[in-house]
């Protein structure tokens, strides 16, 4: 029976889960907000029936994000910066540079094979976060989806001088009331996002290859702007908001191989899907 | 965890070292001190640590109120925000530094009472018969922080030190500038004392004075000696402890007392390196605390970081002193001399250091030195936001770290006249918070942040075994 490794990513916003043999078998991302807080291990359910296996057939379980710790069925946790390094460099070997825009933080991190070697977090304020988008967007009448295609029709992106979520917000809802276009405060406010992780990344020592991850990588115009105030081209994985997951079933992989060539037994928890606590 | 339990807990935070653990109960007794002494009608002055004057107060027989320590106890049994929101109701911003914005709130609450604030930590803070300001060069609400308590205590005076010392340059000799520092403090530690003699009615005895000094130059020559100790391989004592033993560095020097706790401590820690008893059972990683002052109201992190493997034997923070006799204080009787040099000397130990590297800096110097000499594996600081004099330029330090302790490997010229190839890189975290602002704090955040630094430097470990 081949081995399976399963990685769970519970963030401040999305739970995602990755099996994985010598590849993806089955992966889900289900929404962790708080009226499913306690549905997190369903997310889990979910992924073991897509791949068809019992939750016996999995052989290690590691679990990142912020809610790893009350993953009472992972066999381990490790920080999502780890695992976003280990699922990154799978994908990206030649990456050196790892920025996550997540719902509630982001989060640059430099890499060298595969492991990193230096981060920084902003895990303080919205402003910097997909948290900023969704309010920005509420304000504005649009979804999340709609801003990278109406930045790219922006001519002359609007300043936006607020860093507070909650001012930036009214000084969007100001600028629309002066008249300024739809397209060019979207690109204003991307451009506003973009300066703000700008900044924090660049503690860091910034080095080709830059992939973004997480769920502000969807959004084409915001990777767009990160790449200019950054100057350097950024990748972007083909589901950013995987990588933690696939990093941590990865890290799992590397738990259980060298166990087997030490010849030392693999702990492991009971695999019982117990309800999961966020804090 | 019930409240009364989360309390019990906080208060367990766990000492490496038996005279660590009696701290506590020394600034207990030193605050009730303070406030029996106000009672017995003895003179109490506001003080500032750090100002080369502990000795001066003390000959005088003055009681120091260290406000300072006294805003961190507030923040240290988390009930500083009652006089945080006191004093911003007063009109001082929340962006001042909050040991200021503490004792301002405490102040106002004091005086509008006619007495001790309800329940006010460990007794509270005694009304001062003087306040002792000095912003040396680089802490504006030292100057302003007294000013802004005299519009509730109007009747109580200011003396405000000037206490600088030349800025570093690389293309300036101190020794070219230091007698016209020199004759500067000189003067206004004699206007201090002249002021003292105002306020006490009584005179200076210069012979006392001296022997204080001497005390003085005897306690910092201990404390380096103590502190050079947790060198050693498991490290006896980490920064978690220091930040305790600070108390007699700063706030007892001059006084017998607390040189009697170095002689404890360097006692204490020779027996725990002859027994091979670390801080921590298994140590992994040898960190340093490379700046900012502590979240006074978040010790047990230090405590965290232990429970992971790592230690701190050495930190920027609160190691107030260098050895005396490396100062090149002249030979001088006269003790006011001698403060106004030693104060000099210390400010511009590492400047020598700084100018043989191009670009460096001597807080830079510092740092290198000690990651040296205590064989360190990473760097953490701590960004406390409402004190810009300390926190600025630490990122700066750690951008100039890397060019040291570069992520590649690089050749180094062995004791042998050799080349060999070393990776010196270096990782760094840097914690955000306050020191007395708890609402600026987040456990879960900043333990996120220490996990992913102790795999960081795990993974480093990892790869270098790798390239072997």
């Amino acid at each position: 029976m081949p081995d399976y490794f399963a990685g769970i990513d519970i963030g401040s916003t999305m739970t995602k889960v990755v099996i994985m043999d010598d590849g993806i078998i089955a992966s889900i991302i289900g929404p962790t907000g708080p009226e499913q807080r306690r549905l997190a291990n369903r997310v889990m359910e979910n992924a073991l029936n897509q791949a068809g296996l019992p939750f016996e057939a999995i052989t290690y379980l590691v679990a990142t994000g912020y809610g790893r710790i009350n993953v009472p069925f992972a066999d381990k946790q490790v920080t999502e910066i780890s695992c976003h390094a280990k699922g990154v460099a799978h994908l990206f070997p030649k990456c050196r540079t790892i920025i996550d825009i997540g719902g509630q933080d982001s989060k640059g991190i430099t890499v060298e094979a595969g492991r990193p070697v230096d981060f920084v977090m902003n895990d303080k304020c919205a402003a910097g976060t997909g948290r900023f988008l969704e309010v920005i967007s509420e304000a504005l009448g649009i979804t999340i989806e709609d801003f990278g295609g109406l930045a790219f029709k922006s001519r002359d992106p609007a300043q936006i001088s607020n860093i507070c979520t909650v001012f930036a917000e009214q000084e969007v809802v100001a600028r629309l009331a002066e008249g300024v276009p739809l397209n060019d405060l979207v690109a204003g406010i991307l451009e506003s996002l973009a300066s703000r992780i700008s900044r924090m990344v660049n503690r860091l020592k910034v080095a080709h290859e830059v992939v973004i991850t997480g769920g502000g990588a969807k959004n084409s115009g915001l990777v767009k702007a990160l790449s200019d105030k950054l100057g350097y081209a950024t990748l972007v994985p083909p589901e950013p908001l995987l990588t933690g997951a696939v990093g941590a079933a990865l890290l799992g992989r590397d738990i259980a191989h060298k166990a087997s060539k030490e010849g030392v037994p693999l702990e492991i928890k009971k695999r019982v899907l117990g309800e999961i606590e966020i804090l | 965890m019930a409240e009364e339990d989360k309390k019990e807990a906080r208060k367990k935070r766990k000492t490496a070292t038996e005279a660590a653990s009696k701290i506590g109960g020394m600034v207990k007794a030193a605050i009730g001190g303070t406030v029996r002494a106000k009672e017995e009608g003895k003179k109490l002055a506001y003080s500032f640590i750090v100002c080369s004057y502990d000795e001066i107060i003390r000959a005088m027989d003055i009681v120091p109120v260290w406000t300072e320590n006294y805003a961190g106890i507030c923040g240290a049994k988390r009930d500083a925000e009652r006089f945080l929101e006191r004093a911003e109701s007063l009109g001082f911003s929340r962006s001042l530094c909050t040991y200021a914005l503490c004792g301002l709130g405490f102040d106002q609450w004091r005086e509008e009472l006619g007495e001790m604030p309800p329940d006010a930590p460990w007794g509270g803070q005694a009304r001062p018969d003087m306040m002792l300001s000095s912003g040396q060069i680089l802490c504006d609400p030292r100057n302003k922080w007294y000013q802004a308590a005299q519009q509730f205590m109007p009747d109580v005076p200011i003396y405000d030190v000037g206490l600088p010392w030349p800025l570093y340059e690389d293309d300036i000799e101190v020794s070219e500038v230091q007698d016209y520092y020199i004759n500067y403090i000189v003067s206004e530690l004699r206007g201090l004392v002249k002021f003292l003699e105002e306020q006490t009615g009584k005179k200076m005895d210069y012979d006392r004075l001296s022997e204080l000094v001497d005390l003085g130059e005897r306690t910092w020559n201990l404390i380096w000696e103590t502190y050079e100790l947790r060198r050693a391989v498991p490290t006896p004592m980490g920064t978690g402890d220091a930040m305790n033993t600070m108390v007699p560095m700063v706030f007892m020097l001059g006084t017998q007392e607390g040189y009697d706790f170095f002689v404890e401590l360097n006692r204490e820690l020779k027996e725990k390196i002859a027994k091979g008893q670390g801080v921590v059972s298994n140590e992994k990683y040898r960190l340093l605390w490379g700046g900012g002052l502590p979240s006074w109201f978040a010790l047990t992190d230090f405590n965290y970081f232990n429970s992971k493997g790592a230690v701190f034997p050495v930190e920027t923070t609160y190691r107030m002193i260098e050895p005396i006799y490396r100062l090149n204080i002249p030979d001088t009787n006269d003790p006011i001399e001698r403060l106004a040099w030693r104060w000099l000397g210390y400010w511009t130990y590492w400047y020598d250091k700084a100018k043989k590297r191009p670009g460096s800096e001597p807080d830079v110097e510092r740092l290198i030195q000690y990651i040296e000499d205590y064989q360190i594996d990473g760097v953490v600081m701590h960004e406390a936001f409402s004190c810009r004099t300390f926190h600025l330029g630490l990122i700066w330090q750690l951008n100039q770290l890397r060019k040291i302790y570069r992520p590649i490997p690089v050749l180094i010229l062995g004791r042998d006249g050799r080349k060999k190839e070393e990776n010196r890189e270096l990782p760094s975290l840097i914690l955000e918070s306050d020191i007395v602002d708890i609402s600026t704090y987040s456990e879960v955040d900043t333990r996120n942040r220490i996990d992913a630094f102790i795999e960081t430097l795990e993974q480093l470990r990892k790869t270098r075994a790798d390239r072997r």
